[in-house]
């Protein structure tokens, strides 16, 4: 790392990204007017698209001031963290460019280079991004190093591999052995050395000395953060609900992305007094709440405002989601006396490397704590963990709750694979359901 | 034109036939999902694995339960148990391959109420360390205490024996692929692949003569026909091997997840502790799409395996909608261009037959070889 390199990015960091923030926030201060059907926005947005920002923007001036690690959104950050490691995270970087309905035009770029259309949109969004250089946000540095965790997917493997054949770097990887029914000592055992056996290579990588002190300090950053975070989801079971789940979709940035840094759990600190100001308020995200429901699976980026503004026409709120509750579900587990089983616990056993009557039982317990009315499940072409199960889960919560459940196909960011008309005659019928069953009771 | 079957036929037993024969004898027949487990084990413990990788006929059942965009072979798989077949006696077992198994193992357990017992097998992604190979050797002992009546695991004297076996069959194996390899095997393409896949229901001790009898097979003279290597999942239809067959094109080497990635490159011998045979030689398997392997490894491992056979081509058969193979192959393919090197790739669903269209760009392929061996 160089001196030059260094005194930029600290120079960027604390003054010249502010500045320029500031000066694009005067040139972009229009915006669309609310649709009637949605209570007073958030304040807190703001916020988050000025850290995001100048997270991306930051990003720019790392060659040459610090190490940059792609790293996927379930893999034990706080290490890197503790290495001064500044992080990227293509999945989030794929949301944002779903979410600008450019998912299509980038995974084209990937699919022209050999890549299939039956692979993850995320990851054919991040290889077109790799190939082309184009991102919405701006420029991306190239990363150093590359770390990966398969207790989301397995694809996240695979997928860096193959980055990590394209750019000759190095690949860590921190394999999460599959809960099939539960964690066992050998499986946490194994996952504590992992983790404990990166830090030599950590070390040569970024020529800096681990520091346990550090370390922790990180770990318990990332531990508030992640249950504000939690708390902040939990204040969706009032009535009204003081966001909804298309805003928690976007306020979760921080906490995949931003986890272990003071920004996140400041940030998270402002958005809780917020939320909790509008629930004494009785501020609702809606105008007018009647329904309550829950969203399964991952956002579908490109159709978030309109699948908001759809519900919210008809006083249906989503008030938890499972996606959302993934970066607070297992945080309890996070001890900083015991570093390393407590993050072979809490990242070993998040939703989507746990078992689907683990899973079951967790929606049971969400539709019961959340009132909740009605279920959408988002089956995605480009999350197999997330979607194998749910045709049964629909079936068997659906029954066993007695509540309308819809499943709609459609993708995480590729927007060719949004059939509008479809999907819109079967979201109509399933509210119809909502009302006539909240009608009956 | 005449087929090599002709001059010494191979008797290789019928799946079907052989698996409810084994049954009515009392064997314990185990339902195996693809694609890595330790299969001395389930020896050991009485059963016969029985794999289930592509079984045939219509996806009726499993429709309701899986979405279009699911692979078929998980959903061949979930077909047949939802069938509940009887020959099935003591439960399935998932070993962890990719999310689609993974979560199908979840499903049929945890929400299809499965009648039968459900095992789950994890192997290790991460590269060999120790770490890595204590929790291999714990899981080995974890899924012997599940499978034993009295929840404890075999002593090491009760499986020596079937590693011993597995490594006499494992020899063999080695030996036929070697004259594979060379060309020296007079077996067309379509019973060669019969015979290697017959490991996948045949009692060790069946396989293990079967393997016998086809080295009876060997001849001591190259065959004339060009050789080319087999990458994927499985190997194509009967259709695109008889044509193989009949344009005299031999596939002397295989890079298959149900084929050559299940077993070490160079055979091992079992001394000592069984449980550390049994790690050592899942550590020294090839290179494979499902793992953690690096892609310039899974490069380096392919060109050692055209070296060795003097391969004039890569036929990638690709099952639609598998991510890792998917994902791999793109650099894999790119490799070989640089090399000039010809490739072709076959997408399929697993359908019985095979498409005209996939049997057009075979008969291209196999021009375009004729004609680079001519120049």
């Amino acid at each position: 790392m160089s001196l030059a390199g260094n005194l930029k990015y600290l120079f960027m960091k604390d003054l010249g990204t502010p500045a320029l923030l500031g000066l694009q926030n005067i040139k972009k201060r229009s915006s669309r007017p609310p649709d009637q059907s949605f209570g007073p926005a958030l304040k807190s947005n703001q916020r988050l698209k000025a850290i995001l920002s100048k997270h991306y923007l930051l990003a720019r001036y790392t060659p040459g001031a610090k190490k940059v690690a792609w790293v996927t959104s379930g893999a034990p950050v706080e290490l890197l963290r503790a290495f001064d490691i500044y992080t990227i995270y293509p999945e989030n970087h794929s949301a944002l460019v779903g979410a600008k309905k450019l998912g299509a035009a980038y995974c084209s770029i990937a699919e022209g280079a050999g890549f299939s259309q039956d692979l993850c949109s995320y990851a054919r969004i991040d290889l077109g991004h790799l190939f082309s250089g184009k991102t919405p946000a701006g420029k991306l540095p190239k990363p150093d190093l590359l770390f990966c965790s398969n207790n989301i997917c397995q694809t996240v493997l695979y997928w860096y591999k193959v980055i990590a054949h394209e750019l000759s770097i190095p690949l860590i990887h921190f394999d999460t052995p599959f809960v099939a029914q539960e964690q066992t000592e050998h499986d946490i055992q194994y996952m504590a050395q992992q983790l404990q056996d990166m830090i030599p290579v950590l070390e040569q990588i970024t020529g800096k000395a681990f520091n346990l002190k550090s370390f922790e300090t990180i770990l318990k950053r990332s531990q508030t953060s992640s249950q504000t975070w939690g708390k902040i989801l939990e204040s969706m079971k009032s009535r009204p609900a003081p966001m909804t789940i298309f805003d928690a979709f976007g306020h979760l940035a921080p906490i995949v992305s931003l986890r272990g840094l003071p920004v996140a759990e400041h940030y998270y600190d402002v958005l809780l007094k917020e939320v909790l100001t509008r629930v004494d308020q009785g501020v609702g995200a809606i105008s007018d709440e009647r329904y309550r429901l829950i969203w399964d699976n991952i956002a579908v980026w490109y159709q978030v405002r309109h699948l908001a503004t759809f519900f919210a026409r008809r006083k249906m709120n989503f008030v938890t989601a499972t996606y959302t509750n993934a970066w607070a579900e297992t945080t309890g587990y996070l001890d900083v006396k015991d570093p390393w089983t407590s993050m072979a616990k809490t990242y070993g056993q998040i939703i989507l490397n746990n078992n689907l009557k683990h899973r079951q039982q967790l929606m049971q317990r969400m539709i019961q704590d959340f009132d909740v009315d009605g279920m959408v499940m988002h089956s995605t072409r480009s999350c197999k963990p997330y979607s194998i199960g749910q045709y049964d889960l629909r079936k068997i919560l659906s029954t066993e709750l007695a509540i309308p459940a819809v499943i709609i196909d459609a993708d995480i960011a590729d927007e060719r694979i949004w059939s509008g008309e479809q999907i819109q005659t079967r979201l109509e019928a399933f509210c119809e359901s909502v009302e006539d069953r909240s009608y009956a009771h | 034109m005449t087929g090599p079957d002709q001059i010494a036929p191979l008797i290789i037993p019928d799946r079907g036939e052989y698996l409810k024969t084994k049954a009515g004898e009392g064997v314990h027949i185990m339902g195996v999902l693809p694609a890595l487990y330790p299969r001395e084990l389930l020896w050991a413990h009485g059963i016969l694995p029985a794999e289930i990788w592509d079984p045939p006929g219509e996806i009726v059942q499993a429709n309701a339960h899986l979405q279009a965009s699911i692979c078929g072979v998980v959903k061949r798989g979930l077909e047949f148990i939802l069938h509940e077949s009887d020959l099935i006696t003591s439960g399935y077992l998932f070993p962890h391959t990719c999310d689609s198994l993974q979560n199908l193992g979840s499903q049929v357990k945890d929400l299809l109420d499965s009648q039968k017992p459900i095992y789950s097998f994890y192997n290790p992604k991460a590269a060999n360390t120790p770490a890595t190979t204590t929790f291999y050797l714990e899981s080995l002992k974890g899924l012997s205490r599940e499978l034993s009546p009295d929840s404890t695991e075999l002593s090491p004297e009760e499986l020596i024996p079937f590693c011993e076996l597995g490594a006499e069959i494992d020899q063999l194996r080695a030996e036929i692929m070697a004259a594979r390899a060379a060309d020296h095997l007079e077996l067309s393409n379509k019973t060669f692949r019969r015979l290697m896949r017959a490991e996948e229901y045949l009692l060790p001790q069946d396989h293990y003569a079967l393997l016998h009898t086809a080295q009876n097979h060997i001849i001591p003279i190259r065959k004339t026909g060009l050789p080319i290597l087999l990458s994927g999942i499985l190997a194509p239809q009967d259709e695109i091997l008889d044509l193989l067959d009949n344009e005299g094109i031999s596939i002397v080497a295989d890079d298959l997840l149900s084929g050559s990635r299940r077993y070490p490159m160079i055979p091992l011998q079992p001394q000592g502790d069984p449980w550390e045979y049994l790690s050592d030689r899942y550590f020294r398997l090839p290179p494979c799409s499902t793992q953690a392997n690096s892609l310039h490894q899974r490069i380096e491992h392919l060109e050692q395996l055209i070296s060795n056979t003097q391969a004039q081509g890569v036929l990638f058969n690709i099952v639609k909608f598998c991510e890792p193979e998917l994902f791999d192959h793109k650099s894999l393919v790119n490799h070989f261009r640089q090399c000039g090197f010809p490739t072709l790739k076959l997408e399929t669903e697993l359908e019985a037959h095979s498409s005209g269209q996939n049997l057009t760009r075979v008969e291209a392929f196999i021009e375009m070889l004729k004609e680079r061996a001519i120049s």
